[in-house]
C-alpha cells in the first residue's frame, strides 16, 4: 500500500521523470478482478457468490460463470487497487481462485 | 425423500440428514480445524495469490500479511459451527452459512488431495481413492442443495451497486 512498493524491487532509479509516470499509472489504471476457472468449486456456487457479493443480476453472474467456465477466467470486477483487494479477499473467502491484475 | 434441508417460515433452516452424514460432517471438521493455520499443502487452495505477476512480489507478500489471519480465523469459525451444529434440527441463517462455508473449504481440500480435474472419471471401486472420491461426491451434492436454497433467497435482478 506504501508507494515504496509500486516500484518493481531491482528497478534502477532513473530520474524523476520515469517515477512519475509509474506513480500516475499505479494511481490512474484501474485494477482488474479475475475469476479463474477450477476444476473443483460448483458452477452454481459461483454464480452465487458472484450474485451474493457484486449484487448482479442472476443473468450476469451465470454469464461471468460461464466465461470463467469456458474462457479459463472472467474480470469479475474493477477499481482501485484497495477496492480490488477487498474483492479477491471476499472471493478467498468464499472459496473462489481469484486473482488481480492492472489493465494495459 | 424429504428434502435435506428446507427454509422455514421462521427464517431458519430445516436439517434433515441421516446420523451418519452428521458424524462424517462433525469429523471432517473437527479433524481438519487444524490444519487450517499449518503450512500443509492440502490447505494451499485455501489461500490462493491475490498477485501473480512476477513483479508484484511485494505486494502479495504485503496482500498475505494483511489477510492470511483474517482468513484462517473465517475458516476456522465455519469448521466450529459445523462441529458443533452437526447434530442440530434447524440452524440459523448465519449457522446455515457456515454449514456452506466449511463444506466449500472441506471440498477444496480434499479436492486438492485426490488432485481432481474436470475430465476426470470416477475412481473404479476397488481404487484406493474411491472412499474418499464418494466422500467428495456427497460434500457437493449437500452443497449444491444449500446453494439452490441460498440462491432462491437473492433477487434474480440483483442489488444495486455498491450496496455490501
Amino acid at each position: 500500500m506504501t508507494p515504496a512498493s509500486t516500484v518493481p524491487a531491482g528497478a534502477e532509479p532513473e530520474g524523476d521523470v520515469l517515477v512519475d509516470v509509474d506513480e500516475s499509472q499505479e494511481t490512474d489504471t484501474p485494477w482488474l478482478v479475475i475469476v479463474w476457472n477450477d476444476p473443483i468449486n460448483l458452477m452454481s456456487f459461483v454464480t452465487y457468490v458472484l450474485q451474493k457479493l457484486f449484487g448482479y443480476s442472476k443473468e450476469k453472474a451465470t454469464q461471468l460463470m460461464l466465461d470463467v467456465h469456458t474462457k479459463g477466467r472472467a474480470v469479475v470486477s474493477s477499481g482501485t487497487r484497495e477496492r480490488a483487494e477487498l474483492d479477491v479477499y471476499r472471493l478467498h473467502e468464499h472459496g473462489l481462485w481469484a486473482t488481480m491484475e492492472q489493465s494495459s | 425423500m424429504t428434502a435435506p434441508f428446507r427454509r422455514r417460515r421462521d427464517g431458519r433452516y430445516v436439517v434433515k440428514l441421516d446420523p451418519s452424514v452428521r458424524a462424517v460432517l462433525a469429523t471432517l471438521a473437527q479433524q481438519l480445524l487444524p490444519t487450517l493455520d499449518s503450512d500443509e499443502p492440502m490447505t494451499r487452495r485455501l489461500f490462493p495469490p491475490a498477485y501473480t505477476d512476477a513483479d508484484r512480489h511485494q505486494e502479495e507478500q504485503d496482500y498475505r500479511t494483511l489477510v492470511d489471519s483474517a482468513l484462517v480465523g473465517h475458516h476456522q469459525q465455519a469448521f466450529t459451527v459445523l462441529a458443533e451444529t452437526a447434530r442440530a434440527e434447524t440452524l440459523s441463517p448465519s449457522e446455515f452459512g457456515a454449514w456452506l462455508s466449511a463444506i466449500e473449504s472441506i471440498r477444496l481440500i480434499i479436492g486438492t488431495r485426490l488432485d481432481v480435474s474436470e475430465e476426470m472419471p470416477e475412481p473404479a471401486a476397488d481404487d484406493p481413492s474411491a472412499p474418499e472420491f464418494a466422500l467428495y461426491e456427497l460434500l457437493g451434492q449437500l452443497q449444491y442443495l444449500m446453494i439452490e436454497i441460498l440462491a432462491s433467497e437473492l433477487p434474480p435482478e440483483g442489488r444495486p451497486e455498491g450496496i455490501l
